[in-house]
Parts: C-alpha cells; structure tokens; sequence
C-alpha cells in the first residue's frame, strides 16, 4: 500500500466549502492521520466538506468508520462531509461496506459544489429554450423540461404536472402565435429546490389577441363570461401555483409557478 | 423546411452534468420528428452528449457557468454547435491537441485520445461529416458537428 497524503485546500470558487485531498492509500494506519486532519476542520467555520478522493487507490473499513465519524460530527455542527471523484473499485468497496447510505457520492469536485448550491445555498439554476412555433414540437420541450425535474429530485407527480403545465403554455403559444417559423418561442425555467418557475413567451398573432385576452379574464376570475375555449389555462391554472399572463408589446408572457410538493 | 430556412432550436443549460441526459434526449426527439432514422438520431445523442460532457467537466471554470446549444435541422442534414466558456489553458491545449490530430490512423488515434482523456472527441468525430473548433478572444470554446443524413 502507498503512502497517504491529506491537504485540507479552500477553493476560490467556494470559499465558504472546505475540500479535503486524498492521496494514496486509505488503509487501516491513515485512521489516526484522517481523524487528525478532520479535528482541524472541526475547529474552523467551513464545515461543509468536500472529500476529493480522485487518488485515492484503495480504502480500508476501518477509514470508512473513521470517515462515517467525521461526517456525523460535521452533521452535528450544522455541516455535511460529501465524497467526490472515487474510481469504480473504490465506490464498489464503498459500497460493500454499507457506505453509500451514509454519504453523497458526485461523480467530480464540480459536481459536488454545484449540489452545495443547490442543497445548501438553494440556489435556483435557470434554463433557456427556444424553439420553431409548431405543435409537433411541444411534446420534446415538455418532456425536457419534465426529464430535468426528474433530475433534480422532483417527484413523479410532480414532474407530470409539471409537463402537463408545458404542454398547454407552449401549445397556446402555438396556436395564438405568429405562425413564422423565424418567430420562435422561448421558454425560461428557473428551479430550486422548493419551486418552478415557468415562462413562455410568443410573439402574438394580432388577429388572435383580443379572444385570447378574453379568455385569460374570464380564467384568472376578472371577468364572469365563461368561453368553450381556454381549457388549457384553467388546466395551468389548476396545476399551479400562481399563474399571470402578461399582453404588453407584442407578445404574451404566461408566467407560471409551482410548488414543490412531493 | 429547405436549406435556406433550417429549423433551429436553441437551449442554454447551466453547466451541471444532471442538465445532460435531458438535452441529448431533446435533440433526438426533435430529429425523429423531423423524419431521421432511429440510427441518425441515436448517434446524434451519442455526439451531443460527448461534446456536452466535455463542455461541463473540461470547459466550465466559474459556478455560474452555462453551455449552449444550437440546433439546426436541414432537409439532409443536421448541425449541432455546442460553447462553452471555456476552460484552463490546459484543457484548450488539449483539445486543440485532439483536434489536430485528425489525419493519423484511427487506432493510433483512438491509443492517443484513450491516454489523453479525449476518446469523447474522438467518437465524434468518427460519427460526424464535419467537426469544427473555434477559441474565440474570449476563450468561448464553440464545436460545431455536421451530420448528413445517409438514407437520402
């Protein structure tokens, strides 16, 4: 077995994270040098902690129990102790041990900072998306929209409505549109842990405004008359959250929030 | 559609590797809609998630970082041009490394990217009419792929 070598590094891109190099071998002797470093870390105000263990050859149980220990004080203290970058032969040692149901594993250093933003800071991360205003096109934009939810945690549910409220904003945008190709519509998402936010905006066909005004009224209550049309926007309206439909310029903006529920 | 006027489809994602799977899925979507075989738009994905791997892991210094999308469909032919905002000076050495090595035999080529990290560029190229790099001043790292559909 190699020798072990720890640096406790701050990273300028995440000053407020502590990540801790691994070199070598983590084997049953590095216990005493892991526990030594880790009481460094204890001291200090950055404990969230990263592991970078991309060196790291080989791990023994007893560095795993030792590891397990770190991260239950850093918990203690209001901190995670998260592990980034393991070869396959190390994560499947991991993972023999019972250890993958006590840490985070990310797959790289950026990885696991970008889940500190997200877990920790919660900070929303934001989508662009444009695209050319026919109907045959909406079914892969909701799905992308649904499939990045999934991803980022959002349960099934969830993400079905989610993909239901997709549909219908870019199908009206569609059908009340410009119908030019070099008009595209564009749909901005910003998702953080607790919410989506939705945004589609299309240029609008002058001919096809005025009713779609209508509609809008009679569907966010500020107008009694019920139209046949306009199902999709009770349907948006229903699903969500908080749902505004802007007519200033030339274009419509239906501005869609929901919640997080699962 | 004609190949004055493509369908294009733009899509700006943070450059965070969660964001990869649902992008690549979108582009072979879209192509199937458009009528490309099941084959064009499986390695399309293929190509789409290399070049995008490539831009989140190699291509992205700050956390705010984005990648950006753009997809042109033409009657025969799809084009896919990925930027980033670039990474380390060396990273782009290498990948301007991985790019010139384009005239040598493709084992050789495939011993050389598979030690250097850059068997993903390699893939691309093997599946693709065209593979560009552009460094802008600014260090935007732009790779453009050129597929033409083979069953017109």
């Amino acid at each position: 077995m190699g020798s072990l070598k720890i640096e406790i590094k701050n990273n300028d891109l995440r000053p407020d994270v502590s990540i801790v190099h691994f070199d070598g071998a983590l084997d049953s002797a590095s216990v005493t040098t892991i526990n030594r470093n880790f009481n460094k870390l204890f001291e200090g105000k950055r404990l969230y902690t990263i592991a970078d263990m991309s060196k790291v050859t080989h791990i023994s149980s007893a560095a795993v129990g030792e590891l397990m220990g770190c991260r239950q004080v850093l918990t203690e203290k209001g901190g995670d102790l998260v592990i980034a970058g393991l070869n396959l032969d190390v994560k499947t040692k991991m993972n023999q041990l019972g250890a993958t149901k006590i840490f985070k594993f990310h797959n790289d250093l950026r990885t696991a900072m970008n889940a500190y933003s997200w877990q920790i800071e919660q900070k929303p991360e934001k989508v662009w998306i444009s695209f050319p205003p026919e109907l045959n096109f909406v079914p892969p934009v909701r799905q992308f929209v649904s499939r990045i939810t999934r991803q980022k945690g959002y349960g099934q549910r969830d993400s079905f409505r989610i993909e239901t409220i997709v549909d219908e904003a870019c199908n009206n945008a569609v059908e009340h549109g410009v119908p030019d190709k070099a008009r595209d519509i564009e749909l901005f998402l910003k998702i953080d842990r607790s919410k989506l936010e939705i945004e589609v905006v299309n240029l609008s066909d002058p001919e096809k405004i005025n009713s779609l005004k209508a509609i809008s009224k009679s569907i966010l209550g500020t107008e009694e008359k019920k139209f046949e049309r306009g199902r999709g926007l009770a349907l948006i309206k229903m699903l969500s959250n908080d749902l505004a439909i802007d007519f200033s310029g030339k274009g419509t903006t239906v501005h869609v929030t929901k919640l997080r529920e699962e | 559609m004609n190949n004055e006027n493509p369908y294009i489809f733009k899509v700006k994602i943070p450059a965070d590797a969660d964001y990869i799977p649902p992008i690549r899925k979108f582009v072979a979507e879209i192509l199937q809609i458009k009528n490309f075989d099941p084959k064009f738009t499986f390695r399309s994905e293929v190509i789409v998630d290399e070049i995008c791997h490539n831009a989140v892991t190699y291509g992205s210094q700050s956390l705010d970082a984005t990648v950006d999308l753009v997809c042109s469909i033409y009657p025969d032919k799809a084009e896919f041009q990925i930027n980033d905002q670039g990474g380390s000076a060396e990273h782009v050495e290498r990948l301007k490394t991985a790019m010139d090595k384009r005239d040598e035999a493709l084992e050789k080529e495939v011993e050389f990217f598979k030690s250097n990290k850059g068997l993903g560029l390699e893939i691309v190229r093997m599946l693709s009419a065209e593979v560009d790099l552009k460094i802008g001043d600014d260090n935007v790292t732009s790779i453009r792929v050129v597929r033409k559909r083979e069953e017109i």
